[in-house]
């Protein structure tokens, strides 16, 4: 199987003029793609960066991040897509704990300096945006202008590509582990279901940092595709333009995607013709939207899909004829992916029988990244346990019934309670904290908490969210504060969050 | 007090949650820095619409009249009678 550098390289030699990224004004073609991504690799060399050594991508999509990315898996070294969005008190763990030797970011970002001074380490600075760079970093532009490699050497199938932080700013950061094999296996399987040739663009309003992100930029360049970059989800007549205006034939979104353009945009008055697939992850997807996106888009093919991080991406999706047929599901296992349903003393479980939800296959990762303990706790037997619950039905369809963790999904991120507790615990006057996420009907969910107040401490709503504006990505920020005199807790003292999220539930029903 | 600081007290505390009012000027790209998001921006134009009696038609919902408090307040501006 090619690696995806591999794949680049052939799409280098054989289209060397075809366009393979368009970021608003800028494109770049795959043979310039190529040739840049080899004088990142010559400059990492240069810089002395080993096979192994971590690259840490802390940049909005942009051409320069998969440069970076492309680059660094050249110089063997392995990247460390962190979100762009997060906070000083993010990144410092995270860049920690990764041991990360180099770290590119744009030259507005004000929480990667905060960051690095905090580090016991500091790694190389790359500064991408400014020819000229502060006196203890490197300009992008000199990297570019580095000697490329005398010969690029495509990694092993088996070394490390990639580290994704799932989690954890505060405790124990979670690093996803995946190789080079993982990522060409998913993409593979990826390219197969979708159908995917050189023929196909893709305008991409996914994040490069996360994983469903990133199999959309791979699986497109692997195939020699157009990918369209575009920031403006704020604004979906403008993306939905991009879309008309590209010829896109694939979107992919999460559900809030769908439901934002559905509201604001009468998609019927644009012409996507073109657009012949529609792909949706990152959480259950109501009827109601799937519905008025068919109708919205009668001549698209709707891929519903489920996966992890820890699976790369990408586990199972629905072939689109059978969105009537089994509803609520998402699908069968992609190409190489086994999924097995556990009972509660681990036996395989009969179809329709609720249990945990376990996956084998290629694409499933090595492990957390220096967490040997965590990641025995999820991988066993050569199988993945996802942590989600549900059923297979007679055909082999997956079901999802719920998840065992608190993790919450608003929009395309997901964000554990704890981190936003730890933050807002650290202001004077919160005795105690809890955070929960609530049904949300554009977003999926958004976070709500609720504090136990010092009474003397004269703690408003908005002084609670200011101090967690200034510490927590935008995303993070509770929607809604509600002020309470206890939490309910166990005979051990651990916070019934199931409590709090079935009387939140009530008070909403009719 | 005028559209501009009306539209300005309205980001401050439903984004920033501060009343400092250096805490953006006028011309900074609320999109660009993160202040807004785009579920930020629809509630946003609900807020602009209730509050002046206006209607924000999908085409307008651009760069241009949203992307700072200045292009805001000069949108507002064009919306109102003369």
């Amino acid at each position: 199987m090619d690696l995806l550098p591999s794949r680049l390289e052939g799409n280098a030699r054989s289209a060397p003029d075809r366009r393979a990224i368009t970021h608003g004004a800028r494109s770049i073609d795959y043979a310039t793609l190529w040739s840049s991504a080899c004088a990142f690799a010559g400059w990492l060399h240069g810089q002395g960066i080993l096979p192994g050594e971590r690259v840490a991508l802390i940049l909005p999509n942009c051409i320069e991040a998969i440069v970076a990315c492309y680059g660094s898996w050249l110089a063997g070294a392995v990247i460390v897509p962190l979100n762009a969005q997060a906070k000083a008190r993010d990144f410092a763990p995270w860049l920690q704990h990764a041991d990360v030797r180099v770290v590119v970011y744009e030259a507005d970002q004000r929480d990667v300096p905060a960051a690095l001074s905090m580090l016991d380490t500091r790694p190389i600075a790359l500064i991408v945006g400014e020819n000229a760079a502060p006196p203890d970093a490197a300009a992008w532009l000199h990297a570019m202008q580095a000697t490329p490699l005398a010969q690029v050497v495509v990694p092993d199938a088996d070394a490390l590509a990639m580290i994704l932080y799932t989690s954890g700013t505060t405790g124990r950061p979670k690093g996803v582990m995946l190789s080079h094999a993982n990522m060409a296996a998913n993409a593979s399987a990826i390219i197969e279901y979708l159908a995917l040739d050189a023929s196909d663009s893709i305008v991409t309003v996914l994040p490069f940092y996360y994983s469903y992100g990133a199999s959309v930029l791979h699986t497109h360049l692997a195939v020699g595709d157009n990918l369209v970059i575009v920031w403006y989800l704020v604004f979906p007549l403008l993306l939905v333009e991009s879309l008309a205006r590209e010829r896109a034939t694939g979107f992919s979104g999460v559900p809030s995607t769908f439901v934002l353009l559905l509201n604001r945009v009468p998609l019927e008055k644009h012409d996507l013709s073109a657009l012949r697939y529609v792909t949706q992850a990152g959480g259950a997807m109501a009827p109601a939207t799937t519905t008025r996106l068919r109708a919205a888009l009668p001549q698209a093919r709707i891929f519903i899909m489920y996966g992890q991080t820890e699976a790369t991406a990408r586990l199972t999706r629905l072939p689109p004829e059978w969105i009537d047929s089994k509803q609520g599901s998402v699908g069968l296992p992609i190409a190489g992916v086994e999924i097995e349903i556990r009972d509660e003393t681990g036996q395989r479980a009969a179809p329709f029988v609720i249990g945990d939800v376990h996956a084998r296959g290629p694409n499933v990762m090595l492990g957390y990244w220096r967490d040997p303990e965590a990641s025995a706790a999820v991988l066993r037997d050569g199988w993945l346990h996802t942590g989600d619950m549900g059923y297979l039905d007679a055909d082999g369809c997956l079901f999802l019934a719920g998840r065992r963790s608190d993790m919450i999904k608003t929009g395309a991120h997901r964000v554990h309670p704890n981190d936003v507790e730890e933050a807002i615990i650290e202001l004077p006057g919160i005795v105690e904290i809890a955070v929960i996420g609530v049904d949300d009907d554009t977003l999926g969910q958004v976070i709500k908490a609720f504090v136990v107040i010092d009474e003397g401490a004269g703690l408003t709503t908005e002084r609670i969210k200011a101090h967690c504006r200034e510490r927590l990505a935008s995303y993070k920020i509770p929607k809604f504060i509600e002020t309470v005199a206890t939490l309910p807790k166990t005979a051990s003292g651990k916070v019934r969050r199931a409590e709090l999220v079935a009387a939140t539930e009530q008070r909403k029903a009719p | 007090m005028n559209h501009r600081q009306q539209i300005k007290q309205f980001v401050l505390r439903n984004y920033l949650f501060t009343e400092d009012e250096n805490a953006v000027a006028d011309g900074d790209s609320l999109i660009r820095n993160g202040t807004i998001d785009s579920t930020g921006m629809l509630e946003l134009i609900s807020h602009l619409e209730d509050s002046y009696s206006i209607k924000v038609a999908d085409v307008e919902m651009v760069p241009a009249n949203f992307d700072s408090i200045d292009a805001i307040t000069a949108y507002v501006a064009s919306k109102l009678p003369a």
